[in-house]
């Protein structure tokens, strides 16, 4: 030791350590405790793996020195980054702190976030936002005496990280402006109810326009996730947790690696009996098109995404033979599981999402073609529809589409890529064609309806002459159809599916830039 | 959960069930007055040929209906309350 040593450095570096652990003082994390928020430290320990937690920048902040240049305080900055683990793999994680406020300039928490962004890219890891804060402030203004052109720092790398690696966007407390666009531009988002709000701007400012809400009327979770803003509402901070660690035990840590098969959990021969009565013989009829889901899943691996929005489509992940796996479903309780404007969104962002990691798909298939009328008309259904058609056309992954009911026209035909070899599996309660013959009767034959002395039992001759060719066996004849199956095989063949195709699935970047 | 609200200003605790799809009233199942259980078939909704039954979310009284049959409804549009 003796005089050489650095000792005294490290003390104060360690002793400036301490005071950034203090976070904005104990005022102000007394009022983020008594507001049922975590702070972001509570929040970075609950997301990581016990101790995992490896602090980059911790001496950041604004300091104070007295007249003999001895500092005072350190108040740290207002963005926490780090890297640690989640499930044992390396994470990059990068949280704001509410309970700062910089009595001076913060310029370190911007650098810090930009770095957060950056060395996920750079460490091909995921990144995990922890999002409190509002972005802009007029006072800027007065502080600077200037104004400035806006920018959005960091942008470069938040929009290359959408194509690279698994980004999550946890909305934890009042969140506006730059961090709003920061919660969305993610791979998967989540709110908490009640504790969380987005806005693009908030209460006071809208109500300058003359609409008066509150902060949850304008943008509590329930409505941001059925808008589609955010994919999940978490009733809870330690659920949003929970969902982010969830959603990423089925991604790669990269798109420059494949998704990670478990030793698997579940028999891949699994029959359940009741599937073969699953679809009503009443085609009018609805069914649970999640329990289905669940049944020819690995048991209790379906992570459902994006529940509140496009409701006629259900999104998630899951495992077949224990390979992470992107499902698709028609839900026929909304709009009898047709495609909406909402639900051709969602298709093509899931569909986007699947290509980029590798995963391969299996779409549960009953639609009944796009939601027609003049709602649907003004809301470009169509155009978002060919969007999600093109996301389909576009993407490579391995795709598996078992037709349980209804498969008509456009929408209908968008439950594959038709150019590529089909791994596709048709249920005998299959029902296809351009048009159902209900209702498409009327446009075909008009004519002949009008000209008929008795125009309804016209209508239910020419429905009833239709009707005796519509069975799917009839599809199979002509290799319309590869294979019809019983429902209780299905989770065999998917099984098979994506055991056969697992070799496919090729690392990379896609060609296409990704966009939130 | 999607189409639901709690009115808590009302005196009575109710529950607004809206449509979450826009569709035609195919049937109404119940009357203002009727005690109905969680999950019990309220009324019934088409849309895209397709029966769908709306379902109560909780044990309770139908209050006001606001449809009737054959109406035509939009996504969001208030269909009855259930008074709990």
């Amino acid at each position: 030791m003796g005089d050489e040593s650095w000792q005294p450095e490290l003390d104060e570096a360690a002793r400036r350590a301490t005071m950034a652990l203090e976070m904005g003082g104990p005022e102000r994390v007394k009022r983020q405790k008594d507001a049922g928020k975590l702070t972001a430290r509570e929040r970075i320990t609950g997301l990581l793996d016990d101790s995992s937690f490896h602090e980059i920048g911790g001496l950041s902040g604004y300091a104070e020195y007295d007249d003999a240049n001895q500092l005072k305080a350190l108040t740290p900055s207002s963005f926490i980054l780090g890297r640690g683990r989640i499930a044992g793999r390396p994470v990059v994680v990068g949280a704001n702190d509410f309970t700062v406020r910089s009595p001076g300039a913060d310029p370190a928490s911007g650098r810090k976030s930009t770095a957060a962004e950056r060395m996920a890219l750079d460490l091909r890891v995921p990144l995990i936002r922890l999002i409190d804060g509002f972005g802009g402030s007029v006072r800027t203004q007065e502080s600077l005496g200037r104004t400035y052109i806006p920018d959005n720092p960091g942008w470069e790398h938040i929009t290359a990280n959408l194509g690279q690696v698994p980004v999550v966007a946890l909305g934890l407390g009042t969140v506006a402006g730059l961090h709003a666009a920061r919660l969305v531009a993610s791979h998967y988002s989540v709110m908490v109810r009640g504790a969380s709000h987005m806005f693009m701007a908030g209460p006071p400012v809208v109500a300058r326009m003359g609409q008066v809400h509150t902060k949850e009327e304008l943008g509590g979770a329930d409505l941001q996730a059925r808008a589609g803003a955010v994919d999940d509402v978490a009733a809870s901070e330690a659920e949003a947790f929970h969902l982010a660690r969830r959603f990423l035990s089925y991604l790669p840590p990269s798109v420059h690696e494949l998704p990670e098969r478990t030793a698997p959990t579940d028999d891949p021969d699994r029959r359940d009996a009741w599937l073969l009565s699953a679809i009503p013989r009443n085609r009018r009829k609805v069914y649970d098109a999640r329990r289905i889901l669940r049944a020819l899943v690995d048991d209790g691996t379906f992570f459902e995404m994006g529940k509140a929005f496009g409701g006629s489509v259900i999104t998630g992940l899951a495992r077949f033979d224990g390979w992470p796996t992107a499902v698709i479903a028609s839900n026929p309780h909304i709009y009898g599981g047709g495609w909406t404007a909402q639900a051709s969104q969602k298709v093509a962002r899931f569909v986007d999402l699947a290509q980029i990691f590798h995963l391969p798909v299996i779409n549960l298939v009953d639609i009944p073609g796009f939601v027609i009328g003049l709602e649907a008309e003004m809301a470009g259904t169509v155009r978002h529809g060919a969007r999600a058609l093109a996301a389909l056309y576009q993407a490579s992954v391995p795709w598996c589409s078992v037709i349980l009911r209804k498969s008509f026209g456009v929408a209908g035909a968008g439950h594959t890529d038709h150019s590529r070899v089909q791994h596709r599996y048709a249920w005998p309660s299959a029902d296809w064609g351009s048009m159902p013959v209900e209702g498409g009767v009327e446009a075909a034959y008009r004519a002949e309806i009008e000209a008929a002395p008795d125009p309804d039992k016209r209508r239910q001759e020419i429905e009833d002459r239709l009707n005796r060719v519509r069975s799917p066996l009839r599809s199979a004849e002509h290799f319309l159809i590869e294979e019809m199956i019983d429902p209780r095989d299905t989770r065999r063949r998917l099984c098979d599916f994506v055991n056969l195709t697992a070799k496919l699935r090729i690392p990379g970047p896609v060609a296409f830039g990704v966009r939130p | 959960m999607i189409g639901i609200e709690l009115n808590e200003g009302k005196r009575m605790p109710a529950i607004t069930v809206r449509a979450e799809f826009s569709a035609v009233v195919l049937k109404l199942c119940v009357a203002p007055g009727d005690r109905v259980a969680r999950d019990q078939e309220l009324l019934v909704l088409e849309s895209m040929k397709t029966e769908i039954p709306v379902t109560s979310p909780a044990d309770g009284h139908v209050g006001a209906i606001s449809v009737s049959e054959a109406q035509a409804v939009d996504e969001r549009q208030v269909l009855l309350v259930i008074e709990t």
